[in-house]
């Protein structure tokens, strides 16, 4: 079994290789991906709002490998605590090597609910039909992607990128995120029942709980809920879902 | 870049490892899910939404195209990605504080990692380290993960709360309601805008106009100190 | 080897809080460099008579308590006006040189709070060069013994501050006093008066204007001889419910601290080594929306008015038991009686100058005020996950789970899942120096001049100051409480869309609701402060000899 799965919580990691090209306006093509995400942050919300399933997720550009390090952490230099001297060229041997890479990534991280099933291709293809365009303008740039122009050709495109992790940590839980944003609704508005009927009589907080529960529908995932990725308190609830 | 969206803050970490001790990382891993307990210090800190560890051998970097040129590595690389909650420090912090140990396992086979404790090392190892997110989409900025978790034991509590009342009335009920709200007392957190975290993180906020657009005037913001408000004062100050 | 720390090298208002050694009177003066030099030969004069942590009482090494304290401090500008160079200056930490005010997002000083409503001198600081607060002094005075104990303090204070105001006139302008300091009836005063509160019989109390009692538990660190028997409780909780002194480095710059190094300190390391960062904060309290909303929660809190009074805080107002301890009425009076005679025999002690028995009844007194941890109380049933307490020093009570099985509502010790019990707590740990200000003439007005005046210290205001009052006072997501907020310092909103609230828990083995607290008020505001760096008595020699040199 992938460790890219824990329960229904599936951890899809993306490395796309970007080509290595400029536009006429002199700007790198990695850079141009690196400047349309950007460009997601100024949006009303992130297209990611619109792909099912989505918990978290995150885009960025890898440009290179990095190796910060503690110098003198290495072994030999802890061999230097206890030997008298220790030779120069085994001191430098035990210096780190300086790796570079030849392609710049895009990397894409992502946290979905993917069922029993694990359902990757699902979750893909709920990607693209929910915005392919957006996809292509950040994919656009990457190798291999020229052919990708319906879903089917981006699973497979996205399953040639795709990395496999090695420990995958659920903090929270693996609901799907129509459950999650329910309770998260429920959670809110029963704060404000038990601040509200505090200190009534049974029979009024009976008669107000059977109201609350007419009114939040505590079951039905298609009543009033929290809106995917939204920011602002007025703009959180959403009473009925549209299914589309 | 936007390392934040919401409650949820992005770490990428990427750091290197000799190709032949990485088993050694990946059997340390396996133990971690094997054996319960070990995650337990990272259970209780309760911080994190999802969080992933990606060994890269130095082979394995996605080549797509016969134009694409192989990359020639030395290492193999371990990619660690975070949503936690909190600030860059925050975190960093409470993990350093909290399970040295655990951090030490994880990274110990990562080339002159610096160690959990002293603290400043390790920080610039992860700085350093760290691989700025550009878009970052959470589908619920109000809530941290300690939320998330609340909000399924209230979805279920009320559930099975109304199915066990719905022929009791009087004080039966009345206890009954009480036993939930107790069962529930650790689970009734507001859920408003997250503090500001970090001034970098003032900034994030203050581009998304949206956020502050709307907002009741005069009065304090959704937590007092939180994004919108500020953010609206800030930049008419700026604007003087 | 125990710790010894070169007391003589740092100020006393670090070691000591002074109100607890007899000095129930203090002044704050805040003053504008107008010319380096001079201002440097002002630090220079001042420098000899600050008050160093140095033991008082009679024998070797120590000398006689004096009558009026004088410290100093500066701010970032304080410091580059006088000189000290900018390859030092760097090495400050970056929310050191942007001040309280510009730290206002993160502290939640917002509303009423908001610097446009501090006192002219804040308002005004950091605005333009000739208003901007660089140094700090403060002048601490020693009651005397008798009746006449305040006028006696008070005439120590006035003396003190003749003293200074001549040493200002001596500047010649070089240094300026800073006015805007508001007082009764909002009179414009140029320094800021702190006193401690008095009963209706003018006998002097530990309370501040809400009544509580201030500065129980403040924190114990290595190397201070005359705290050794204060650490049960004010240290670092260990394995097993025992107690350690907290690192020094905590709270003394050039020291190691919880972490194993030196917290970032600037260069050289003698502008540092035992010298520490102080937030001065003036807070006002909204005396008569605190008396009232008490009344109104209180009436209809099960437990009746003066319980939540106590659960506010964690604290009896009348007798300062931890609730942990005392969960009821009955067992406060208990242990309120204890205290009574304890106190008793302590003053009779003291009269007769018997060392053992004033140090026995201190001890006993402290174990019961201090000596506490929430392992019996994980829950939060006795003492609330959102009192003032319990959210500024948590003691272990962050290590908590509630796995499957467990009662619903109810918390219990994870244990070992941390490095060490207190590991969340231990590097969040503040100082708590300063005294009430102002009188309430009327408790059915917030407009009057009252509130509190309160200097924290410590190592790095980043990680101690600003992580507490943002993630613990402002925010609740380390007590599994989202955005409920501390209850008497929380910047709580007044706004019908995001009400505050918080939630003071029952015991999840009764057949109790908890109650919640809703539409908290704002029962504290800002009035101003800014963030100072105290140095050592080294380095304040050398910033006045302007020697500072990185090189």
């Amino acid at each position: 079994m992938s460790s890219n799965i824990s329960g229904n919580a599936y951890a899809l990691t993306i490395l796309s290789p970007i080509k290595d090209g400029f536009t006429q306006d002199e700007i790198a093509y990695a850079d141009i991906v690196r400047d349309r995400l950007q460009g997601w942050n100024a949006e009303h919300n992130s297209p990611m709002a619109l792909v099912p399933q989505t918990y978290l997720c995150r885009y960025f550009v890898l440009d290179d490998v990095y190796l910060e390090s503690l110098p003198g952490g290495s072994a030999i230099d802890t061999l230097v605590d206890w030997l008298p001297f220790v030779p120069d060229t085994l001191r430098r041997w035990a210096w780190p090597k300086e790796d570079h890479l030849k392609s710049r990534y895009l990397v894409f991280s992502c946290n979905f609910h993917g069922g029993p099933k694990a359902d990757l291709d699902g979750y893909l293809r709920g990607m693209w039909n929910a915005i392919g365009d957006r996809i292509k303008e950040i994919w656009g740039y990457c190798h291999g992607f020229d052919q990708v122009d319906n879903a089917d050709k981006f699973i497979d495109y996205m399953k040639k990128c795709q990395l496999t992790a090695t420990l995958f940590f659920v903090g929270s839980n693996d609901d799907p995120l129509e459950e999650q944003l329910k309770a998260l609704y429920l959670k809110q508005e029963f704060a404000k029942f038990a601040i509200d009927n505090q200190g009534l009589d049974a029979a009024t907080v009976k008669t107000n709980f059977q109201a609350f529960v007419d009114r939040v529908r505590p079951s039905e995932l298609d009543g009033p809920t929290w809106k995917a990725g939204a920011y602002r308190v007025d703009e959180l609830v959403e009473l009925k879902k549209n299914k589309g | 870049m936007s390392n934040i969206a919401g409650k949820a803050y992005a770490m990428n970490v990427i750091t290197p490892i000799r190709p032949y001790t990485t088993w050694v990382n990946k059997f340390i891993f396996w133990i971690a899910v094997k054996i319960p307990g070990t995650l337990k210090g990272l259970i209780t800190l309760s911080l994190i939404h999802y969080a992933r560890w990606v060994i890269i051998g130095k082979d394995q970097f996605p080549h797509l195209d016969p134009k694409q040129p192989k990359e020639e590595l030395n290492y193999t690389y371990m990619m660690f990605f975070s949503n936690f909650n909190g600030s860059w420090d925050q975190y960093v912090d409470s993990f350093t504080f909290a399970i040295p140990g655990g951090l030490d396992l994880f990274w110990k086979w990562n080339i002159r990692y610096s160690k959990s404790v002293p603290l400043t090392p390790f920080h610039d190892y992860i700085r350093y380290n760290q691989i700025e997110t550009i878009h970052y989409y959470n589908a619920y900025p109000l809530a941290a993960s300690n939320d998330v978790k609340s909000a399924k034991t209230v979805k279920s509590s009320l559930i099975k709360f109304e199915q066990d009342t719905r022929n009791v009335s009087g004080d039966n009920f009345l206890k009954l309601y009480n036993a939930l709200l107790r069962g529930l007392q650790h689970d009734m957190g507001d859920m408003y805008p997250t503090p500001i975290v970090s001034m970098s993180a003032h900034q994030v906020e203050r581009r998304q106009k949206w956020h502050a657009a709307n907002l009741p005037e005069g009065g304090a913001g959704p937590t007092g100190g939180t994004a919108p408000k500020e953010a609206h004062g800030h930049s008419a100050k700026k604007g003087k | 080897m125990t710790k010894q720390l070169d007391l003589l090298d740092i100020q006393g208002n670090i070691l000591r809080a002074y109100g607890r050694f007899g000095y129930p009177v203090a002044r704050y003066v805040f003053l504008n460099v107008r010319n380096t030099a001079k201002g440097r030969e002002f630090v220079g004069e001042i420098t000899k008579k600050v008050t160093t942590s140095v033991e008082w009482g009679d024998g070797p090494g120590k000398i006689k308590q004096p009558d009026r304290t004088v410290n100093i401090a500066f701010t970032y500008q304080g410091l580059k006006d006088l000189g000290v160079p900018i390859s030092s200056l760097v090495g400050f930490s970056p929310e050191f040189a942007s001040g309280m005010k510009g730290r206002k997002d993160i502290l939640g000083d917002d509303g009423p709070s908001s610097p446009e409503h501090w006192d002219p001198i804040w308002r005004g600081n950091r605005e333009t060069r000739e208003k901007d607060v660089h140094i700090f002094i403060s002048l601490n005075a020693l009651a005397g013994q008798g009746l006449d104990w305040l006028t006696v303090a008070e005439k120590n204070r006035d003396d003190a501050y003749a003293w200074l105001l001549d040493e200002i006139n001596k500047t010649e302008g070089g240094v300026v006093l800073l006015d805007g300091h508001l007082g009764d009836d909002d009179a414009n005063l140029n320094y800021q008066d702190v006193r401690v509160v008095l009963d209706n019989n003018g006998v002097p109390t530990p309370k501040e204007h809400f009544g509580y009692t201030d500065g129980i538990s403040d924190p114990v660190f290595e190397g201070v001889p005359y705290d050794e028997r204060r650490v049960k409780g004010r240290g670092k909780q260990m394995p097993g419910g025992t107690w350690a002194p907290l690192a020094t480095g905590e709270f003394l710059l050039g020291h190691v601290d919880e972490a194993k190094e030196y917290p970032p300190a600037p260069e050289p390391i003698l502008l540092s080594r035992n010298g520490t960062y102080m937030i001065y904060r003036k807070l006002h309290e909204n005396v008569a929306t605190f008396d009232r909303y008490l009344e109104e929660q209180g009436s209809k809190f099960p437990g009746g008015k003066a319980l939540l009074a106590a659960k506010f805080v964690g604290r009896w107002p009348d007798t300062g038991v931890p609730l942990v301890k005392a969960p009821d009425a009955a067992s406060n009076a208990k242990f309120g009686a204890q205290l009574l005679s304890l106190n008793a025999a302590l003053n009779a002690a003291q009269k007769k100058g018997d060392k053992e028995s004033v140090k026995s009844n201190e001890q006993a007194i402290d174990d019961i005020l201090s000596d506490f941890t929430y392992d019996d109380d994980m829950s939060g049933a006795k003492c609330p996950f959102s009192s003032h307490i319990r959210r500024i020093n948590p003691r272990a009570s962050l290590e908590m789970m509630n796995e499957e099985g467990d009662k619903p509502g109810s918390f219990k010790v994870s244990k070992d899942a941390f490095d060490t019990p207190g590991a969340l707590a231990n590097r969040r740990r503040l100082l708590r120096r300063g005294l009430p200000y102002g009188e309430v003439k009327d408790r059915t007005r917030d407009d009057g001049n009252h509130g509190i005046v309160i200097m924290m210290v410590n190592a790095d205001i980043n990680r101690q100051f600003e992580f507490v009052q943002q993630q613990w006072v402002n925010y609740g997501n380390d007590f599994k409480a989202g955005n409920d907020k501390e209850i008497i310092l929380g910047n709580h909103s007044m706004d019908d869309n995001f009400p505050s609230k918080a939630v003071i828990e029952a015991d999840p083995d009764s057949d109790q609701p908890p109650y919640i607290l809703s539409k908290i008020p704002r029962l504290v505001v800002t009035r101003g402060g800014d963030y100072f760096f105290i140095p050592s008595m080294t380095a304040l020699r050398m910033i006045a000899q302007g020697v500072i040199d990185p090189t």
